[in-house]
């Protein structure tokens, strides 16, 4: 059960949500209204400090600290004032960050953890088709305007095509490149052929008909995750926290009732 | 303050490693620049590739007020062909990839709605701002009801001065750029996909369109050094100069791209200059050196030509219906004498016979088609169309609806076109060979389709030459879309190739659209049909007219077969009418057979019932307009210029 639990994300969710949580009530962050004491702790400078760094692609200087501070202060005694008088209430901004906020907590975990290969491993291998490099191909093809004369052109020795701005021989070409030219209905039946040396066909596309003959094929495969370990994980980040957000609030939902009138 | 530690430096780095958040990872060297030198190109170019230039996103002032939630990372990923969500929460893929893309979303308030709607709303005194706020939350009726306002206030220079004093605007500004850039870097692969930066360059005096489309060849080392220009209060010298100032400062290179020129009630190719006076000479070169393509169509309607100045052009009305009443907010509306300066042909034209006069042409541009959605999805087909705006995605009743801007006066839901794109003869897909493309005008336009559009021009091309490598014979004996040709007391002869897009309609016909000064110093201009689908058969001119091609589309199914038309139509076409010593452009317009617009794939979806005369006008025939080839005339006595120097 114990185990479980640790491999469940909802559980890290729910346990880092709680470790935030008591963090947060211990430093005293969520503001007291009551307070007159504002307190700057060295997470809120090293904060302040880094927003000035991103702005102007430099630390500030102290007296640009100073400057920064004194704006956040008095966004802070604005805000303590705010919420004396309950403006928060009612206001859609106000209930709209709040709740985007609640989102983020869920998937802040997994924006920050760093996955263990097995675990891109085990990605990759479920999606392998998304990342599949599609092999190229090298062929010749002959067109026709239609089918009746391929099929009579086919069975010839050295077959004689019509005119049209078609390249007549393609080299290494991957599947999307050859249907960028010749459409997905032709780069499709090109995969599904079988290579030889004889010319073969016809096969359909956007144009007309094609008698193809193979001159190369590599077959397609997906790469190892070394080699595209950056989008993999990307990829497993982006799924891993949107799937945190929504048993997240699946969990949450299910305690409610909506009554419509 | 004193108490607190010295080391901000350190502090920030301890910050800035705890949020070393989920993306694309760092862009490589490669990425980061115009891509010179990174992958293997072509000999001469080999195949277009296709992109929007003309996107926007959340950051777009009217964009977001229409409710647009997607931002430069989603319409990356959407261009480059990955799934995304709608901001209406369809799903929405691309069929076919675009290969390069640029963003350009307005630098007037760029990121004002999104921060005025995400501001606390106890800190907004002005009063129209705090209402637009409150309507903007309340509804996305409401929504797109506060940008109407908005682009009436804007059209009307009644912008509130939060919003428009640049100052206010400059820090707020530099930091969405620079994001923006970052972000555009990383999604930059050389031969996979190129990001362009950009943005909308939107002066409008008076709701009269001359905006522009401003786009950079570089990456962000160079484009963060500046920050988008704002089009409101300035004119279009003003732009040259930031152009200009960009080139010199950081050996950049960035161009601009007018569009709407439909919407623009005669002023986007004046013939006067900006003032009224004469065009000076020096205008007219700076205008041909900093805006050397056009966009000739867009949602917004197709500015080739119209009815009204190419009488006799029985494809002229494609795209014109609606727009053709006023500019965008309707606040003026246009009569007969505006047109000739709104529209890509008379432009043309205008700008031979003030090349006549003064020795420079400042309307020698390129033709490419781009999309102008606002929902930071570009598509350009019939069967994909995402909406003018959020406001518009795919929705039952979006097809009659009335358009809210300006006024409710003649223009609806259908007139929308679906969009076009713009296709560019590349070695390879960079940002440097695409941007240079453009530069040299070897570029088109698509209403939509990827047709595969060739054009040489030379003196000495013959029907032998279609027999070999064509091609390079046309890059060596000619020159292509987009080039010059002197005159040599020879007639012009042109290899022309149009070859269908693959997963789309066969081709009705090919045509050259030649413009030319007469003897008498008068403008001129003639369609001439040079390929057609059996035309060696059935289909023989008609009293010198080329019969219609026929119709396969079942109105009610949104549906069309390819029983008629021609998969490739070629011409070897020697102009007929050329005079020695003529002043002439020429370009192609390749048109496919009847196929059903986006109104009938939405009639189908949602089971409209559509008046007849709607369904008619949405039986089209989508188009692609090469850039034009010029013939010069010699230098000599004839061409000396004659009122050289004035203004």
């Amino acid at each position: 059960m114990i185990r479980k639990l640790l491999r469940d994300p909802l559980a890290h969710f729910l346990v880092a949500g709680a470790a935030i949580w008591g963090a947060l009530a211990l430093t005293g962050d969520p503001v007291d209204p009551a307070s007159r004491t504002i307190e700057l702790s060295r997470e809120r400078q090293a904060g302040i400090a880094f927003g000035f760094e991103r702005m102007m692609g430099r630390p500030p200087t102290d007296a640009e600290m100073d400057a920064a501070i004194e704006r956040w202060v008095r966004e802070e005694v604005l805000y303590r004032e705010a919420l004396r008088l309950g403006l928060e209430d009612g206001d859609a901004v106000v209930r709209r960050r709040l709740a985007t906020k609640m989102d983020e907590l869920a998937g802040a975990e997994a924006e920050v953890v760093q996955p263990s290969d097995a675990a891109l491993e085990q990605w990759l291998v479920a999606h392998a088709g998304e990342y599949q490099r599609g092999g190229a191909v090298s062929f010749e093809q002959i067109y026709f305007a239609s089918e009746d004369a391929a099929r009579a052109a086919s069975g010839t020795e050295s077959p004689k095509g019509e005119a049209i701005s078609l390249p007549r021989s393609v080299e290494r070409k991957s599947r999307e490149e050859v249907a960028q030219v010749f459409g997905q209905q032709f780069a499709d039946a090109l995969w599904q052929s079988t290579a030889g040396p004889e010319w073969q066909g016809p096969i359909r596309s956007g144009y007309g008909w094609h008698l193809i003959r193979f001159q190369q094929r590599e077959e397609g495969h997906t790469p190892p995750l070394a080699e595209i370990r950056e989008r993999v994980e990307a990829d497993w980040r982006s799924a891993t926290i949107a799937e945190r957000r929504r048993r997240a609030y699946a969990l949450l939902r299910e305690a409610y009732t909506i009554d419509v009138e | 303050m004193k108490r607190i530690g010295r080391s901000w430096a350190a502090l920030a780095v301890m910050a800035l490693s705890a949020c070393n958040f989920a993306g694309e990872g760092e862009p490589t060297e490669a990425q980061r620049g115009d891509g010179s030198d990174t992958i293997e190109l072509a000999e001469f170019p080999d195949r277009p590739y296709w992109g929007d230039t003309h996107l926007h996103t959340d950051i777009s002032v009217d964009a977001f007020g229409f409710g647009v939630r997607l931002g430069a990372e989603e319409a990356l990923k959407f261009a480059r062909g990955d799934k995304v969500t709608a901001t209406t929460g369809m799903e929405a893929q691309l069929a076919r990839p675009l290969d390069f893309l640029v963003i350009a979303d307005h630098s007037d308030a760029m990121g004002a709605t999104r921060r005025l709607y995400d501001a606390p709303r106890m800190l907004i005194r002005d009063p129209t701002l705090r209402r637009w706020h409150d309507m903007m939350h309340e509804s996305p009726e409401q929504s797109t009801r506060a940008v109407a306002e908005l682009i009436t206030a804007a059209a009307n220079d009644q912008i509130p001065a939060a919003l428009r004093d640049p100052e206010r605007q400059a820090a707020a500004t530099r930091e969405l750029w620079d994001n923006h850039l970052a972000i555009l870097d990383r999604y930059n692969r050389p031969g996979e996909f190129t990001a362009f930066a950009g943005f909308e360059w939107t002066l409008m005096p008076d709701g009269n369109n001359l905006h522009r489309v401003v786009m950079f060849k570089d990456g962000s080392a160079k484009t963060s050094q500046v920050v988008p220009f704002p089009g409101l209060d300035t004119e279009t010298g003003d732009l040259w100069d930031y152009m200009e100032a960009y080139e010199a400062n950081t050996g950049g290179q960035v161009l601009a791209i007018p569009h709407n020129s439909n919407l623009s009630n005669g002023m986007m190719f004046d013939l006067v200059g900006p003032d009224g006076g004469a065009m000076s000479a020096d205008y007219a070169r700076r205008r041909a050196r900093w805006e050397p393509v056009v966009e000739a169509t867009q949602i917004k309607g197709d500015s080739e030509t119209h009815p009204f100045l190419s009488p006799n052009d029985e494809f002229a009305a494609f795209g014109v219906a609606g727009w053709e009443l006023g500019n965008l907010p309707l606040t003026q509306r246009t009569t007969p004498d505006m047109f000739a300066g709104s529209y890509v042909r008379s432009a043309l034209l205008r700008g031979l016979t003030l090349e006549q006069q003064m020795g420079v042409n400042p309307y020698a541009f390129g033709l490419i088609g781009s999309t102008d959605s606002h929902t930071a999805l570009a598509t350009g087909d019939e069967d994909n169309f995402f909406g003018k705006h959020t406001g518009v995605e795919p929705r039952k009743g979006r097809a009659m609806e009335s358009q809210n801007l300006g006024t409710r006066v003649g223009r609806f839901g259908w007139h929308y076109l679906a969009g076009g794109y713009a296709a560019a003869w590349a070695r390879g897909n960079t940002r440097a060979e695409i941007f240079d493309a453009f530069m040299r005008r070897e570029v088109y336009a698509t209403t939509g389709p990827r047709m595969v559009l060739r054009l040489f021009a030379g003196f000495d091309f013959t029907e032998d030459d279609w027999e070999g490598e064509w091609v390079r014979a046309g890059y060596t004996g000619g020159v292509p879309m987009g080039g010059e040709l002197q005159d040599t007391g020879r007639a012009p002869v042109f290899l022309i190739s149009a070859l269908k897009d693959p997963e789309g309609a066969n081709l009705d016909r090919v045509q050259v659209v030649k413009g030319w000064i007469d003897a008498n110093g008068e403008a001129q201009e003639r369609v001439y049909d040079v390929a057609w689908s059996d035309m060696d058969g059935e289909r023989k001119r008609v009293g010198g007219k080329v019969p219609a091609v026929g119709d396969t589309v079942t109105r009610s199914e949104a549906t069309y077969a390819n029983s008629i038309g021609a998969a490739e139509l070629r011409a070897t076409w020697r102009d007929p009418d050329y005079r020695s010593g003529q002043r002439a452009f020429y370009y192609v317009r390749a048109i496919e057979i009847p196929t059903p617009s986006w109104v009938l794939f939405d009639a189908k979806r949602f089971g409209l019932d559509l008046a007849s005369d709607v369904i008619e006008a949405n039986v089209i025939q989508e188009r692609a307009y090469s850039s034009p080839v010029w013939l010069k005339p010699r230098r000599g006595p004839d061409d000396a210029p004659r009122i050289m120097g004035k203004g």
